[in-house]
């Protein structure tokens, strides 16, 4: 009997997960514990390992795929084993909670392997992983907006039409809940609003908002020329959220911004909060910023994506080929670079917010780890003593992502 | 001057305009003399226009189909009544392979102008062999226009229309329609082949019926008001040509669909309208899936609990809709 | 000059018309063999149905019809297309799939039809045409045209229930048809014998309580007698009459036919029985023609034929932009 592989339940109300990336083929052999794909759930990303050794065969479930909890996605075939047609997908009962595993999905190509009255028959939904209306899609095209931002308010999380924001207040509002102070996340260079996501996570039901830096994602065409380019669109958006105050949180580049639009709206910004920021020191790593901002194909990404931990296992193939997905637009390629060569003209920080760190009255901390390999660690030491300062051993450019949980501990320490 | 007489009524009054207008109008099918047709719609037509005129057939139905064809071909304007449209079947040659292909068959050197009734529909108690809808089978073949009358002013101007029409007409008459009274003008007049009627304005979502169907709809429109959800209805009409515009149209304002139809839902007029939204500009406007009701994959039963229940009811759509419109499929 | 003895035809039909009826048989012959060279050539697909051997049925049925008599015609019905007047050109165009066609390149052999003549259309429909024909002699009747139908039917038919219905009807009715079987003893490889209760279809009339008659059809004479007949009791108000008119397909049923039914011996025999030269024959022998010139005829069939097809190729073919025309009358909205 070969071994099922199933869609594991990693999380104690999740129901469906999102195939993301196979990191082994049809075919391929594999050694149990092996990573075999990634998944996605509303809550986490994960790499899911192999239960058993053998080769892998009919696979069923296609990358992108929404799969109940428990359902089959491939077989594990031991060595000598016959490799005839797919199994059904039997034994699947104990595992598949009984509402979820009858309930009919979209199915498409390839079909399941056996059409047998089983129960909990393989379902394939291909795609992005995303449910969306087609008026959502088209509103979330016209408005330039990506659909993946967006969370879907209606059955199993579709994104229906008025999920989608409206062009007045598309700037940046991803989520909110709550009535507390919201943290607003500003991603770094060549990253995105999703990036985020674990650091959320960790951060429970804490309201956030997150804004997106001109020239990634959906605002490709104004590209900023200058870091003041930079600092007039981030205000715009800044104000266009129209809370009262907030507690800005920024990384690299973002925490830049952050800084500069905390120098200017200090009555707003309750707290401000610097991941590895960039603006403090003229040097940065440019080769690794224009690598990942040209990089075309999962080959040369993966390298640059590796310099961003201290950690290069963290950073799996998995991973870089998501980033590389996200990032197939030779548009906003071209756009990221454009605005490097603005902001860090020949792996230059062509500018200097050290005079704005010496003006915030607000309780400011910078967080850096000390094997960051983009920005020096030590242009920290430029802080006035009343910004606290939280320098993290074996971190590289990425503490939110290396260190979440003391990094939400940080942010909730603050918050109280 | 308008006056309210029956669905009925309506039909015998266009036929007997057709027939006082041109001699060469006449009437064939079973029992439709002296018997008056077995859901009384000729009547005592055949006092004022005698035998020769209307026709009782034997119980012939592909031979007299097939005179009918041939009498259309040489310049005679026969409305042939099916006693029960189910009938149908056993005159599918004379239909399909002669009166929908002898015009393009021999390069537009004929016409058929034949008009043929089918009364359908269940809830008669009629049981399988007598409550079909079988309107979808002839909407399959090009050559023919299919009607699915709604009112008695449909009903009349509709006939009218199809007895204009230089090509062969197929009306399906919905049995419990029959008694239904309306407003109906006196005198000729027709409703256009291939104009459907938006029977309620609504902006929350497109609900596109036929026949009896449209009268459910209205009717479930009417409670879902009542609780904020606003249905434009839409009566088809005729389904074929079906009228893209207007069901595009109201999809493309409310961003729903919902098509509900007596006939079996599997291969039906449903999937038809599901495909040419989804194939259309108006895909691009649904915020929701597309829902069908239609009647179940079992033939007609005889008792009344399993008959209702093998076609869709008012609440199945005020159901369909309200799930639809909350979110909830 | 004539005499009681003489064959019928003689007696009642002029010299003219005969050598017209004559000149048919050849027509129906060359346009035939002329057709199965050009499929044999690639020129034209599709099959085709021939009825080489059956002339003397389709010219006899015809030749005393008027243009306002209607006929309808089986997928055997090239002979009674070039009875009832067609035009060779026409028909080849049709053959060929040409916008200058009967049915402008849309029916191909198994529908030319021939509105103006009176042809109301082949028919690839075993027995279609039966009640169709009723339905035509309805409208006559209605209208009163004293028009008659003649339907052509094949001995394949006599066993549809459209073949029943429409005689029914018909005879209920009192409408002035004819059904015309043309019994070449096989529908497709199925013989008679092998597939009809009754042993002429001619019996079937008194089902119907119709004159029933079955004629030889290689007899052009004799088929024309029946048909005289049959014809005049129609438009006397009268009511249908079956004729049986026995004959023979030379060729198989369609191209595709490997003739495995029958044998070379029984093709042999009806071959002999050919009615063209025993039409010729007899136009010779009652001094109506003499032997050159029927010989001469003949040639100027050929003629015609080789004309048709040259006409025929040289056609425009149909515009793929026009590929829904006539499916309506006016297009649909």
């Amino acid at each position: 009997m070969p071994t099922t592989v199933i869609m594991p339940k990693v999380d104690m109300d999740m129901s469906h997960g999102t195939l993301s990336v196979w990191h082994v083929s049809e075919g391929a052999t594999v050694s149990k514990g092996d990573p075999l794909f990634d998944i996605e759930t509303d809550k986490a990303a994960m790499e899911v390992e192999s239960p058993a050794s053998g080769t892998l065969h009919h696979i069923i479930a296609l990358e992108g795929a929404v799969i109940p909890i428990g359902q089959t996605v491939a077989w594990i075939y031991a060595e000598g084993e016959d490799v005839g047609d797919p199994p059904a997908a039997l034994a699947q009962n104990d595992t598949a909670p009984p509402a979820k595993a009858a309930e009919p999905e979209v199915t498409s190509a390839p079909p399941p392997p056996q059409k047998q009255n089983s129960p909990a028959e393989p379902v394939i939904a291909t795609g992005a992983g995303l449910r969306a209306t087609p008026l959502a899609r088209r509103l979330a095209k016209e408005r330039d907006y990506p659909l993946y931002d967006i969370t879907g308010s209606g059955p199993r999380g579709r994104i229906q039409a008025s999920d989608v924001p409206d062009n007045t207040t598309r700037a940046p509002v991803i989520h909110t809940q709550g009535r507390d102070v919201p943290l607003v996340l500003i991603h770094g260079f060549a990253s995105d609003p999703a990036s985020w996501a674990r650091l959320e996570r960790e951060l429970g039901g804490r309201r956030v908002i997150r804004m997106e830096l001109p020239a990634h994602g959906r605002l490709i065409h104004d590209v900023p020329r200058s870091f003041a380019d930079l600092t007039r669109q981030m205000r715009q958006a800044f104000d266009a959220i129209g809370e009262e105050t907030v507690h800005l949180v920024g990384h690299s580049l973002g925490a830049a911004a952050a800084l500069a639009i905390a120098d200017t709206r200090s009555r707003r910004v309750s707290r401000l909060t610097l991941i590895s920021p960039a603006g403090l020191g003229p040097e940065i790593n440019g080769a690794a910023l224009t690598g990942i901002a040209s990089a075309s194909r999962v080959e040369s990404l993966g390298p640059w994506l590796r310099t961003l931990t201290h950690d290069p296992a963290l950073i799996s193939d998995g991973y870089i080929r998501a980033v590389m997905q996200q990032r197939q637009n030779p548009d906003l390629r071209q756009a990221q670079l454009t605005l490097a060569d603005g902001v860090f003209p020949e792996g230059v920080q062509a500018f200097d917010l050290r005079a704005a760190l010496d003006r915030m009255e607000m309780p400011t901390r910078i967080i850096w780890g000390k094997s960051d390999r983009i920005i020096p660690w030590k242009h920290a030491f430029c802080a006035p003593g009343r910004v606290s300062l939280n320098l993290f051993e074996h971190t590289g450019h990425m503490p939110q992502l290396e260190r979440t949980a003391e990094i939400a501990f940080l942010l909730r320490q603050e918050a109280e | 001057m308008s006056r309210e007489i029956s669905y009925a009524e309506a039909i015998r009054e266009a036929m007997d305009i057709a027939l006082s207008e041109d001699d060469r109008t006449i009437l064939m099918g079973e029992d439709i003399g002296v018997y008056g047709g077995a859901f009384q719609v000729t009547g005592d037509l055949i006092d004022t226009y005698g035998p020769d005129r209307v026709m009782d057939t034997p119980i012939s139905e592909l031979g007299g189909a097939g005179v009918a064809v041939g009498a259309a071909m040489t310049g005679l304007r026969p409305i042939f009544e099916f006693q029960f449209s189910d009938f149908a079947a056993l005159a599918m040659e004379q239909i399909v392979n002669q009166a929908a292909k002898l015009r393009f068959m021999l390069g537009g050197a004929v016409s058929i102008p034949l008009v043929m009734r089918f009364p359908a529909g269940s809830g008669t108690g009629a049981a399988a062999q007598h409550s079909q809808s079988l309107e979808a089978w002839l909407a399959h073949v090009p050559g023919l226009k299919v009607l699915q009358p709604t009112t008695p002013y449909d009903a009349k101007g509709l006939l009218l229309a199809a007895i204009d029409d230089p090509d062969p007409v197929m009306i399906f008459e919905h049995k419990l329609l029959y008694k239904m009274k309306g407003e109906v003008p006196e005198g000729r007049y027709t409703v256009p082949i291939g104009k459907a009627a938006v029977r309620r304005e609504g902006h929350d979502v497109t609900i596109v019926a036929t026949s009896i169907m449209v009268h459910k709809a209205l009717e479930a429109a009417k409670t879902l008001a009542d609780s904020g959800i606003n249905a434009e209805v839409i009566d088809l009409r005729c389904i074929r040509p079906i009228d893209r515009e207007t069901v595009l149209g109201s999809v493309r304002k409310t961003g729903r669909l919902v098509c509900v139809y007596e006939a079996v839902k599997t291969l039906g007029i449903g999937a038809e309208i599901s495909a040419m939204v989804a194939e259309s500009d108006a895909f691009d406007y649904l915020d929701a899936p597309i829902v069908r009701l239609g009647g179940a994959d079992c033939p007609i039963p005889y008792n009344p609990d399993l008959e209702k229940a093998a076609v869709p009811q008012v609440p199945d759509i005020i159901t369909a809709v309200r799930d639809l419109v909350e979110g909830r499929r | 000059m004539s005499d009681a003895n003489d064959p019928w035809a003689i007696r009642n039909l002029t010299p003219e018309t005969l050598r017209e009826s004559l000149r048919k048989m050849y027509l129906i012959r060359k346009f035939e063999e002329g057709a199965e060279d050009s499929y044999t050539r690639g020129l034209i697909h599709g099959t085709m149905h021939l009825s080489i051997g059956q002339e003397a049925s389709a010219v006899g049925a015809c030749v005393g019809l008027s243009d306002s008599d209607k006929i309808t015609s089986t997928h055997r019905g090239h002979g009674h297309c070039v009875a009832k007047g067609a035009d060779m050109g026409r028909m080849f165009a049709e053959f060929f799939g040409k916008e200058t066609g009967y049915c402008r390149g849309r029916g191909g052999s198994m529908h030319i039809a021939d509105v103006e003549k009176g042809n109301l259309g082949a028919n690839g429909i075993v027995g279609g045409g039966l009640p169709i024909a009723v339905g035509a002699a309805l409208s006559a009747k209605r209208l009163n045209t004293g028009a008659v139908t003649v339907c052509f039917f094949g001995d394949g038919a006599n066993n549809e229930g459209a073949f029943h219905e429409a005689l029914n009807i018909a005879s209920v009715w009192k409408l002035p048809v004819v059904f015309f079987c043309e019994n070449n003893h096989y529908g497709m490889s199925t013989s008679t014998e092998r597939s009809t209760a009754v042993k002429q279809i001619a019996d079937r009339a008194a089902g119907y309580s119709m004159p029933g008659v079955t004629v030889d059809g290689n007899d052009f004479s004799a088929v024309a007698e029946v048909m005289a007949t049959a014809t005049e009791r129609a438009k006397a108000g009268n009511g249908p009459s079956l004729i049986e008119s026995m004959t023979y397909r030379w060729r198989g049923h369609s191209k595709s036919d490997r003739n495995r039914y029958r044998t070379k011996e029984e093709i042999a025999d009806w071959m002999d029985r050919d009615p063209i030269p025993r039409m010729a024959e007899m136009l010779i022998a009652h001094g109506i023609m003499d032997a050159q010139g029927v010989a001469e005829m003949e040639s100027d069939a050929d003629q015609t034929i080789a004309q048709a097809i040259e006409f025929a190729a040289s056609s425009p073919a149909p515009n793929l932009a026009d590929l829904t025309r006539d499916v309506y009358t006016r297009p649909l909205i």
